[in-house]
């Protein structure tokens, strides 16, 4: 049994994708792979988070992507969104491992994939814009310094013909396309969520059999409220509604594992996991009020939606885990049991999270954050462990922050702008002069 | 309120003094605009005109930065292999990581290098630039403003370049980037964000909100402090540009502008006074010939003498040559181009003439363009008949001097009686009865879409100047650019201004104002207002400009209708005046061109830049600000002989004698001699790059 040197690898280069990693480190566990867990951060990840995310997985290793010159190379050109690219190749230096799958951090498992180490490097699945190429979502490969030093050559060469790594990887293993069929994967290997409406008749056909399920694109999961009732009207990301179906198993698998680990620690399991996620857990389920549509200029007077967790404020609050036992109000999930079967059930799914809003009503009566939202909830009843709660209110407000921005630069975009309000530009001055001297 | 001066309008011989010794060496410049290689508005004009000037002093360190438009590429712009080997790993990089760049000569004076970003090529990257954009400034921009979202994808590009070249940099470079208007100001925004080792100025021609302002009607230079900017901005669904804006002033280390005027403006809309002042000036073409320009006017007046011949057909009641053609032109912007006040005037000017038994006849040109359906019949049948009338004098005259010549052979004196016989006077009868004319003749030249509501239609019809014989004054609308091709006035533009006598600007919102610059160039006296840069500038550097020829009109500080009487006895001043007035009025005026020179206004972007290098980079260059107090202001002095100028020796009576103006004084070597020592002698620039200059196509 190759178990312990081969591993899943996967990467988080911001806080958006360390939700991302987590939930695929999640679902990994869940379903039981017997490989180990590998995440890749970069070192602008907080401390935090990094706790966070070994507690899922075996190995946190930051890679420092790249050695000095390059790094002011990079920063001198400005894109820092190319560092990403040259991080992803820093999986190939992971040596102690023989074999590796990686995986992107917004593709979301959905049973028992180890039958991909039988795969050879490098196995990919075709990539649904241009199916010569391989998506570099998902690729089984072998850690290699050599291959490592020849990959960063080749970019130095000759770049990236899409400024990304899928780009560089596609020249790099030109013969994928037509030399080794064994080195296909199945698409439904790699199911590119957004691109389902393309041939939905095989959708449906085959959807049911997908493996992992990649959020190719602009509209990330942790981008998306967490629909509880899914929506009478499908919202505007999602043509036909298939991927809104992803979107809330994602969200129950990033709330679900919390779910699982508090469960764990109510009932003295064997994980050695930490509870601060119960932040994120209480945290979680109010998003059913917001509104996909687009009347954003109506304040909503309800609670804001969740999503993102893990402050890196919530640092000072780590000293406190002791007393964020959580209160017995919580009961314990019906999910925890590891299934290998293909779909996760929706309706399991919602009724476990309307056993976690159960806790909602308690967050934010000690808010730091000054978030009017907050505020408007505080009026309603309280109850619960309230220390152990304070941090998820910072988490929510911290999640409400990040939705609230992307609400607000979209009303820009759709020419609403409150340039009497809070879009003056004596609040953008301010922004600018956090930058100049 | 009095402005204090700024440094840029004290003195041009004062900037002399001021950092010549700047090294240049490792500096490299890039100037930024979306208008390079692409003629959109007046911008192009402005930097087309200066790179010969910025490619003397920089050389192979000059860079251009614009869009990249297929059809513009094809035309203006030669593409070549970058010889800088910095420049040319920057461009390879980028070129691979999903840009398209491309680099090349644009074929104008001075062939300075251009670098020309595909912005269309590069539109994949928009959202998450604009999520960059949002998290960084907290500027948004609507997805339907094309142009908005254009200048965010050009802005990322130029900030792109500029730090891929910083990068590209064996020894840290001293980079100095120039930034012209919005469109390109998100670019400066990013190096600063980025902490780019670039020195940037940002250079407004006018603002975006003055321009709105200023178009909707408002008092506007009454109120320029009282608007709430964000309202106005908000109000008129520009908000996002105008942060655009608003935000590279704010980073900019040099903010400059080109006039005092919009100087003023911009301290007041957008929160920043200029550092220096950056008027705009032009490439004067320099005739070997000593009063070749009063030529060229001869030469040009005669051919609009001819266009007034054919159009007034019928009704020739006046003496061309005592006839003064003014005009007009410009953007169809009725009041902000001061279309209203010059139609007023006009019909004051007619009133006025005529109580004074003038023989001066006017003739106003309108040359604005609107939307029309071409020319209108009556127009195209005048010149047609002129034609005829000049045919039939021509058979007359062959068969006249067949005749003269038989009787000389015989050797015989002709007797003039038989000279021309029955069918000649016939024939000239005919062609004469065909001149005979109902209707008068046309104001337009073009049949209007929009006829009843045009704005210049409609004032005409109010103040009733329809071109009837007793009008000393007649309007002629060309709702068209002048092309040398048109059947109706074949002149280009250029000519056609040499042909007049006068140029009338008097505009409510003119940022600088080239018209009136290239009258000047080419000796033809103009009318400008102290709301225009241009006004402002030779307000400031010339102590009569009237006797100059270039009057300014006071629209700042008095009433419309004060103004309008103003214009009205310039234009009446104006009509006065002998023809060898006029002429020696003219010499003056083409005299000031060497002020217009780009020699002598790059100055101030030498300076700008020096100032914009000693703020990023104050270890390796120092820029010492002139003292204010000690700067003595410079003017342009009254011309040296009496001054003939009608605002000082108008004479009592209107029907004075060309006698009389013998006995003035004049002495056109000893005055020009006198002005040539006021204006220093051509800027010589610290030019380090002068090992350079062979490899430069200056012989192209």
């Amino acid at each position: 049994m190759p178990g312990p040197n081969q591993a899943f690898v996967t990467l988080a280069t911001s806080d958006a994708y360390c939700m991302g990693s987590l939930v695929v480190g999640k679902c990994l566990r869940r379903h039981g792979t017997t490989r180990k867990l590998v995440v890749m951060v970069s070192p602008n990840i907080s401390r935090e988070e990094r706790l966070s995310l070994e507690d899922v997985f075996d190995e946190v290793i930051v890679v420092d992507m790249l050695d000095s010159r390059d790094r002011a190379h990079l920063f001198w050109l400005g894109r820092p969104d190319l560092g990403v690219t040259f991080t992803k190749l820093h999986c190939w230096t992971l040596t102690q491992y023989t074999k590796c799958v990686f995986l992107d951090a917004d593709t979301l498992v959905l049973c028992n994939v180890d039958e991909l180490f039988e795969r050879e490097e490098l196995s990919a699945a075709p990539d649904p814009g241009w199916p010569d190429c391989f998506n570099s979502g998902v690729f089984v490969f072998r850690p290699s310094l050599e291959t490592h030093s020849c990959l960063l050559e080749h970019a130095k060469m000759c770049g990236s013909f899409d400024g990304g790594d899928q780009g560089l990887l596609n020249a790099f293993f030109s013969d994928w396309a037509i030399k080794d069929i064994h080195k296909h994967l199945p698409f439904i290997y790699n199911l590119s969520a957004n691109a389902i409406y393309t041939y939905l008749p095989a959708f449906h056909k085959y959807g049911h059999q997908a493996k992992i399920v990649h959020f190719l694109g602009r509209n990330k999961p942790w981008h998306v409220p967490y629909q509880e009732h899914p929506s009478t009207e499908v919202p505007q990301w999602d043509s036909n509604g298939t991927l809104e179906k992803y979107v809330n198993l994602w969200w129950a698998e990033y709330y679900g594992h919390t779910k699982t680990h508090l469960d764990e620690l109510t009932h003295e399991l064997q994980d050695d996991e930490p509870i601060e996620q119960l932040g994120m857990l209480v945290a979680a389920p109010c998003s059913s009020h917001v509104d996909t549509s687009p009347h954003w200029s109506q304040p909503t007077t309800t609670s804001p939606s969740a999503s993102h967790p893990h402050d890196p404020e919530s640092v000072s609050q780590a000293e406190d885990r002791e007393e964020k036992i959580p209160s017995e109000s919580v009961k314990k999930p019906t999910l925890d049991a590891p299934s290998s079967s293909t779909c996760y059930q929706l309706e399991d799914m919602c009724s476990n999270l309307d056993v976690i809003s159960a806790v909602e009503p308690g967050d934010s009566e000690k808010s730091e954050l000054q978030e009017p939202q907050v505020e408007q909830k505080q009026e309603e009843d309280v109850s619960g462990a309230e220390s152990a709660l304070s941090e998820a209110e910072s988490d929510a407000g911290r999640a409400d922050a990040l939705q609230e921005s992307l609400e607000h630069r979209k009303r820009w975009e759709e020419g609403h702008i409150d340039y009497m309000g809070k879009d003056a530009f004596e609040n953008i001055r301010i922004k600018l002069d956090q930058f100049l001297d | 309120m009095p402005l204090s001066r700024s440094i840029s309008v004290t003195s041009l011989s004062g900037l002399e003094e001021w950092d010549e010794e700047f090294d240049l060496e490792d500096a490299v410049l890039f100037e930024i605009a979306w208008e390079v290689a692409n003629k959109v508005g007046g911008i192009y004009t402005v930097i087309q005109t200066k790179a010969r000037l910025t490619c003397e002093e920089w050389g192979e360190n000059y860079f251009l930065v614009g869009p990249y438009m297929e059809s513009n590429v094809r035309t203006q712009v030669e593409l070549i292999e970058p010889p800088n080997p910095t420049l040319r790993r920057t461009i390879d990089k980028m070129n691979s990581s999903g840009c398209k760049v491309y680099f090349g000569r644009w074929l104008i004076e001075g062939s300075p290098y251009v670098i020309l970003l595909d912005v269309g090529f590069t539109a994949w990257s928009l959202d998450r630039w604009k999520s960059e954009l949002w998290e960084n400034c907290a500027i948004g921009v609507p997805w339907f403003d094309r142009e908005a979202n254009d200048a965010v994808l050009f802005g990322f590009l130029t900030a792109w370049l500029l730090g891929e070249y910083a990068a590209q940099c064996e020894d840290p470079p001293h980079i100095l980037a120039h930034f012209h208007e919005w469109l390109a100001g998100l670019g400066l925004v990013l190096c600063r964000q980025r902490h780019l080792p670039v020195a940037t100025i940002f250079t407004t021609h006018a603002t975006l909100l003055g321009r709105y302002l200023c178009a909707g009607n408002v008092d506007f230079y009454n109120n320029l402090a009282e608007f709430n900017l964000d309202k106005e901005a908000g109000d008129r669904q520009i908000y996002h540009r105008y942060c655009l804006e608003r935000a590279a002033v704010r980073c900019a280390h040099v903010f400059t502008t080109v006039s005092k005027i919009t100087a003023i403006e911009a301290e007041h809309l957008l929160k920043r006074k200029p550092d220096i002042v950056t008027p705009n000036g032009l490439n004067v073409k320099k005739f070997s010939a000593m009063h070749e320009f009063q030529n060229l006017h001869a030469q040009s007046k005669a051919r609009i003498q001819e266009f007034i011949r054919g159009h007034f057909y019928g009704h020739l009641d006046f003496n061309l040559d005592k006839t003064v053609f003014l005009f007009i032109a410009g953007r169809y912007e009725f009041s902000n181009k001061g279309a209203d006040l010059f139609l007023e005037a006009l019909a004051r000017l007619n009133y006025l003439l005529r109580v004074n038994h003038s023989q001066v006849t006017v003739i106003a040109f309108f040359i604005m363009p609107a939307r029309t359906n071409n020319f209108n019949v009556e127009t195209l049948k005048g010149q047609a008949v002129r034609k005829q009338l000049w045919d039939t004098a021509q058979t007359v005259k062959e068969r006249f001097g067949k005749k003269l010549y038989e009787s000389l052979l015989v050797g015989q004196l002709p007797e003039v009686s038989k000279m021309l016989d029955k069918e000649d006077f016939t024939m000239m009868k005919r062609a004469i009865f065909a001149t005979q004319r109902q209707c008068l003749p046309p104001v337009c030249t073009h049949n209007m879409l929009e006829d009843s509501t045009d704005p210049i239609l409609s004032s005409i019809r109010r103040i009733g100047l329809f071109n009837s014989s007793q009008d000393r004054v007649k309007v002629i609308f060309h709702p068209e650019f002048l092309s040398s091709t048109s059947p109706l006035l074949p002149m280009d533009y250029e000519e056609f201004v040499r042909g007049c006598h006068l140029g009338v600007f008097p505009s409510y919102y003119e940022p600088w104002g080239y018209t009136p610059a290239e009258c000047t160039v080419m000796g033809i006296p103009s009318i400008s207002t102290n709301l225009s840069g241009f006004g402002c500038f030779m307000e400031e550097h010339i102590a009569d400009p009237s006797s100059y020829g270039i009057y300014i009109l006071d629209r700042r500080f008095r009433s419309v209708d004060e103004s309008c009487n103003q214009l009205t006895s310039y234009l009446f001043q104006f009509c006065q005046q002998s023809r060898r007035q006029r002429i020696i009025q003219r010499n003056r005026t083409e005299r000031l061109s060497d002020l217009l020179d780009w020699r002598y206004l790059g100055r101030y972007y030498v300076s700008a830049r020096h100032m914009a290098l000693a703020k990023a980079f104050p270890e390796s260059y120092a820029y010492e600000p002139q003292d204010l107090t000690s700067a003595t202001g410079f003017r342009y002095p009254r011309p040296a002989s009496v001054p003939p100028s009608p605002a000082h020796s108008l004479h009592s009576s209107p029907h004075h004698s060309e006698a009389e103006d013998e006995d003035e004084t004049y002495d056109e070597d000893l005055e020009a001699e006198k002005d040539r020592q006021n204006i220093r002698q051509p800027f010589s620039l610290p030019n380090k790059n002068k090992s350079l200059e062979g490899d430069l196509p200056e012989k192209n």
